[in-house]
């Protein structure tokens, strides 16, 4: 709920150091499975960690965990919405925080790149990707489906090579 | 009513597909919602995306604000369990066989084509969606002077998405 910029600090926080439900390896190797997965992470993570303990009631009590908060906030903001975008100082902040939100979902992209530069030979898939979904407007379905042989030739490339 | 389902598998539709998570959705999401369904209005799209950017939580809030619009609280909450069912119940089946991988290089392999994949789809959803969201060219100096700011400084977003507020409120952007 207090997820600003972002849930994982505080679930990391929450989980390992205060709950001390899972280790910090353990929790950094679930971390990883969720992040590579498709879907929403945080929702993954709390499937993962939800489940550790429950089975599937915990994995879905996870999720609704997780979720009804911030659901419930965004809906009273959107409420506001409603009433208050018509005036110029509203649309003027929402302008600046989209081009604020852009930039940290691309700066995002670009810190999970720097581990992707270890073996620059993988920049093509991200190169391909890029050139699929902003040049020739591929759906994300056929990009995923396009790319995922190439990144998948250069991951085991890249297993071999070290 | 119908309205609804569509939403509910349309938005299902996408989650197995979000490598990346839900930002590397959000071309995806504008496309159907304001192009194919005309749900709503371009600006209403980037208006969301602000609101969902500046609320704490997931970053999944804009599915939840498009299903707002389409169905009142119902639509939200339906849109909001659509992007997460199936990534969802994969992960729960998934997380045995990927921790079960004994296989040091097949589970690093799976990891690394994962990782680009998410990559690229994240810095061409950024691109995508700047192209909808900034309106002007003060807009795109300020998604740049926050990528640099995040390359130079740990500062925490919620200073970054706050200092953006504040330009808007003087009329810059």
């Amino acid at each position: 709920m207090s997820g600003f910029g972002g849930v994982l600090p505080w679930a990391r926080r929450t989980i390992v150091e205060q709950e001390k439900w899972l280790s910090s390896e353990e929790f950094s190797s679930m971390l990883g499975i969720c992040q590579i997965v498709p879907g929403p992470n945080i929702v993954n993570l709390a499937v993962c960690v939800g489940s550790r303990f429950c089975g599937i009631p915990g994995a879905i009590a996870g999720v609704f965990g997780i979720l009804t908060g911030p659901v419930t906030l965004v809906l009273i903001l959107a409420m506001l919405y409603e009433h208050f975008s018509y005036l110029p100082i509203v649309q003027g902040m929402l302008r600046g925080i989209s081009a604020v939100g852009v930039g940290l979902i691309a700066s995002t992209g670009f810190k999970m790149m720097r581990t992707e530069l270890n073996y620059p030979p993988m920049l093509i898939v991200v190169i391909f990707i890029l050139l699929a979904a902003c040049y020739f407007h591929l759906g994300l379905g056929w990009v995923v489906l396009l790319a995922s042989p190439l990144a998948l030739y250069f991951a085991w490339r890249k297993v071999n090579k070290t | 009513m119908s309205v609804l389902i569509s939403l509910f598998l349309k938005i299902s539709a996408f989650s197995l597909v979000a490598f990346g998570g839900v930002n590397a959705l959000l071309p995806v999401l504008y496309d159907l919602s304001v192009n194919q369904e005309h749900w709503i209005s371009p600006q209403t799209f980037a208006d969301y995306f602000a609101i969902a950017q500046a609320a704490p939580g997931p970053n999944l809030m804009t599915v939840t604000l498009i299903g707002w619009n389409v169905g009142g609280v119902l639509g939200a909450a339906l849109a909001t369990l659509a992007i997460a069912w199936p990534s969802s119940i994969m992960i729960y089946f998934l997380q045995g066989y990927i921790f079960a991988i004994q296989n040091k290089q097949r589970q690093k392999m799976i990891q690394y084509a994962a990782g680009a994949l998410a990559v690229g789809l994240v810095l061409a959803a950024a691109w995508q969606i700047s192209l909808q969201v900034n309106q002007s060219l003060a807009a795109y100096i300020l998604t740049i002077v926050t990528i640099t700011i995040t390359f130079f400084t740990r500062w925490h977003p919620l200073y970054l998405v706050a200092a953006g507020a504040a330009c808007g409120l003087l009329g810059l952007i």
